[in-house]
């Protein structure tokens, strides 16, 4: 991502610095605004300014605004959660801080840009076959593990094979299904052969367990990636030296550590005490004290992180259509983004999709409103008078937005029990087993994803037990169409089929919600998962 | 017949500890969802269980796996944590040392001024000073633990900037380094067990200044602080090492909340992590440290009651 945006000045023409304030203002909203660089020279053409003016403007902006990236310096980031069950393994990565250790010793094939188009990191490039059923990837030359090993195609085969073994542990061994096996075709390049066509295949190559690891080796720290491995305790902390044979610019920072401080007040303390620069999950119950705090800044990306209710459809109350329209009518969804998320949020309409997932975003369909009259008209029809729902703080503010449907319930003379349950064995013990329970997702790289792994007929974790055919062919048929227009209507169809027939009610999603030390400059914003999808190690510098 | 007692005294901490292991392992195996469960979470599938079962070994019926690892621990090896893959005695050898530390640095200052001012207080009953004391401490007992801490974190990290806010503790830090960062977690312990300890001295020694032979030497004329030093103090320390002994177990295995307020790497902490994470290994070997130390402390606490107090050395 960084190595793609290359300042190029054309002499005579206008650059950044000319202009006025105001053309400033735009130039930098429409970079900042996460829009790839094609959309802002497409914009630029349909203002009049020629192409070569525009990638001028662009090039020197991005200058401007980034200034020059100092080298030095060490930060220390603290993650919410962290045990001795963290790993270095990629496959079996499941939290924040194994994501970052793992961005910060590895790389993957190819890498999400903020605008999560698949950039090209170990893979140069990365080529489909007619039918999308075959990707050809030539790989970096060059590129050397930390212990001198060269990489090559046989690292890459054998870590992604991995994932898709028989006997595979791996946490995207589902995702990955569609992959029948990768193969090597010359030292530098590598095939991945498909069951059936993919055309999301190259994000998926970029998602935080697919890391590159040495041949025959289970994550042992030594990778290819911009840091070395100093130290590593588990749920302790990990140390890292700047890797200076790195095969990009390299990283600015000298060493990092990562480590976690589990208790969300500690954590907040240690930012603005400075014993932290980086901290992760900001509770919104703490926004105000970072925005009024000096020297940190409180980040905030949208993202679809998903705070849910899932109505079981195979069992009662949630077979009933009615009682599941009186639950999804119910949701102040607005009330919910702007007072229990402080406006670091979006609206949700009930399926998985959220607008952090760009063009494959139905924005036609209209968000459900908040209409207590045809609640009650629906409960009414249910015949149920009462339903109990499982609440355990899965995620901030999901308790708070329960309590908010009780109390709009009780004013229509519906009885909603909340029983609360811890969130230690949730996943096990009441997600997908209870009738009514509160669930929430992580944000998937693509809105396929998204909604095949919820919502595909026979998918693992249907957790509202809702099957549509029209919906599993439609997922299917949009993954082999390369028109964008007949995608999105693909895409905007299972969107309505979701909201409308599922037992899933998402009122809302949650932006990713960060502290920083203010120094610190280049903080990516892919929205995948924490402090910029992770992403961070290789591109921050200290001012 | 002293040897006896003593001897009766450790058979029944071993028998302890070995109840309390049987006790431990059935109560994990009761929490919801196994090592296979939550290592793979909320992404579990039932086909990717039954490997990672089979793998950890899990499929086996519980008591062998209690056997075994009983076995092994006789034999001083812990075993392999199930969740990480590292050995566990790597895993708490570090945190045993870090919580050793805490706990001796916090015994270190706090037994010594509380025992000064127990005295003291007893010294001077009703005075301003033993009402200061008698306030403090009560004030101190009410008010927990992690408010002290957070109030604490917020006067001197986050206003003052003079201590760090977390105790994170590095290999290349001085002496002096390291008492700095542990300041505030020393700070808040000593507080929160110096309060008990100073009221037990208090009226452990007011309580045997109202038996029959201390009236005696008061109207022999001998003065009050002698009377504590000598005859009382000598004849109330059995409670008050009681009082030590269970705020240094607490120190050992209790400080959980201290050390997640100051993101510190102990040993509470640990199991804590453990029990998240159902990594059965690590929690009873951390439960079984706590409880060795326990026993071990209170046996010592037993021992020094009998040895300073004639009546016990000498049962009829």
């Amino acid at each position: 991502m960084k190595d793609k945006i290359k300042p190029r000045h054309t002499p005579g023409e206008l650059r950044y610095t000319d202009l006025t304030a105001y053309d400033k203002g735009l130039v930098e909203r429409a970079v900042r605004s996460g829009h790839s660089r094609r959309d802002v020279l497409k914009l630029m053409a349909v203002t009049g300014v020629s192409m070569a003016t525009a990638q001028n403007l662009l090039s020197t902006g991005g200058e401007a605004m980034a200034q020059t990236p100092k080298k030095g310096g060490s930060v220390r980031m603290a993650s919410n959660l962290h045990g001795p069950d963290d790993q270095l393994d990629p496959p079996l990565m499941t939290s924040t801080i194994d994501y970052t250790r793992s961005r910060v010793l590895y790389n993957s094939l190819l890498q999400h840009a903020d605008d999560l188009t698949p950039q090209p990191e170990l893979a140069e490039t990365c080529e489909p076959n007619a039918d999308a059923t075959e990707w050809t990837m030539k790989l970096r030359q060059g590129v050397v593990f930390h212990d001198g090993t060269p990489f090559t195609a046989d690292d890459v085969v054998y870590s992604m094979n991995r994932h898709i073994a028989e006997d595979s542990k791996s946490v995207i061994k589902s995702v990955l299904e569609s992959v029948q096996e990768f193969k090597k075709v010359g030292p530098h390049e590598v095939v991945a052969v498909l069951k059936n066509p993919n055309a999301d295949l190259p994000t998926l190559l970029g998602l935080f367990q697919t890391k590159i690891v040495k041949n025959g080796t289970t994550g042992d720290g030594i990778g290819t990636g911009p840091f070395t491995l100093e130290s590593f305790e588990p749920g302790v902390k990990s140390t890292h030296l700047r890797n200076e044979n790195y095969w990009r610019e390299g990283a600015n920072l000298d060493a990092l550590e990562i480590t976690a401080i589990t208790d969300p007040v500690a954590r907040v303390n240690a930012l603005i005490a400075g014993d932290a620069q980086l901290v992760t999950q900001i509770d919104p119950n703490a926004f105000r004290q970072i925005e009024e705090a000096d020297g940190v800044t409180l980040l905030s990306t949208p993202a679809g992180l998903q705070m849910g209710i899932c109505c079981l459809r195979n069992t009662e109350p949630g077979s009933n259509d009615d009682f599941v329209m009186g639950m999804k009518y119910i949701q102040d969804r607005e009330r919910i983004v702007n007072r229990i998320l402080k406006g670091k949020g979006t609206l949700g309409n009930d399926h998985p999709v959220s607008t952090a997932h760009g063009a494959d975003y139905c924005s036609e369909l209209p968000i459900r409103e908040f209409d207590p009259d045809k609640a009650k008209f629906h409960f009414e029809k249910s015949g149920y008078k009462s339903a109990e729902l499982y609440v355990a703080p899965v995620m901030s503010g999901i308790e708070d937005a329960c309590l908010l449907a009780q109390a709009n319930c009780a004013k229509i003379g519906f009885d909603l029990k909340l029983k609360k349950v811890p969130t230690d064995g949730y996943w096990g013990a009441v997600w997908m087993k209870e009738p009514v329970n509160v669930v929430s997702w992580n944000m998937r790289p693509t809105a396929n994803s998204q909604m095949a792994i919820q919502f595909a007929p026979g998918a693992a974790w249907n957790d509202t037990f809702w099957n549509n055919d029209r919906v599993g062919e439609l997922l299917t048929l949009a993954l082999a169409e390369l028109d964008p227009a007949k995608r999105h209507a693909m895409y905007c169809e299972t969107q309505e089929l979701i909201h409308n027939g599922s037992g899933m009610v998402i009122p809302a999603f949650s932006n990713i919600n960060d502290g920083i030390a203010s120094n610190i400059m280049g903080m990516p914003k892919v929205p995948l998962g924490q402090l910029g999808g992770c992403e961070w190690p290789e591109f921050i510098w200290l001012a | 017949m002293m040897l006896q007692m003593v001897l009766r005294r450790i058979a029944i901490g071993i028998a302890t500890i070995l109840v309390v292991s049987v006790i431990v392992f059935v109560m994990t195996r009761l929490l919801p969802g196994d090592v296979a469960q939550i290592i793979l979470g909320q992404g579990a599938t039932p086909e990717t269980l039954a490997v990672l079962r089979k793998e950890l070994g899990l499929d086996q019926p519980g008591y062998i796996q209690y056997f075994i690892w009983l076995g092994d621990l006789f034999t001083g090896d812990l075993g392999i944590s199930k969740a990480g893959g590292a050995t566990i005695s790597s895993l708490i050898g570090g945190r045993f040392g870090n919580t050793m530390l805490l706990a001796g640095l916090v015994a270190l200052i706090s037994i010594p001024i509380s025992i000064v001012l127990g005295l003291w207080a007893a010294m001077h009953p009703g005075s301003w000073l033993d009402r200061i004391i008698t306030f403090g401490t009560l004030s101190t007992i009410s008010v927990p633990e992690f408010f002290i801490a957070t109030i604490m974190v917020l006067i001197f990290a986050v206003e003052l900037h003079w201590l760090p806010s977390t105790a994170m503790l590095a290999d290349n830090m001085s002496f002096l380094e390291l008492l700095r960062g542990l300041a505030m977690p020393i700070i808040t312990l000593v507080i929160v067990v110096s309060a008990q300890m100073i009221r037990m001295t208090r009226a452990g020694i007011l309580n045997v200044m109202s038996s029959p032979y201390i009236e005696m030497a008061i109207l022999k004329g001998v003065p009050r602080g002698r009377i504590i030093l000598r005859h009382a103090f000598l004849n109330a320390i059995g409670p008050i090492i009681n009082v030590i002994a269970l705020n240094l177990a607490y120190l050992v295995s209790g400080v959980v909340v201290v050390e997640t307020i100051f993101a510190y790497p102990g040993l509470a902490k640990l199991m804590i992590d453990g029990v998240q994470t159902r990594d059965l290994p690590l929690v009873q070997a951390c439960a079984m440290i706590f409880c060795t130390t326990y026993v071990l402390l209170i046996l010592v606490a037993d021992i020094g009651s009998i040895v300073s107090n004639p009546r016990l050395r000498h049962p009829k």
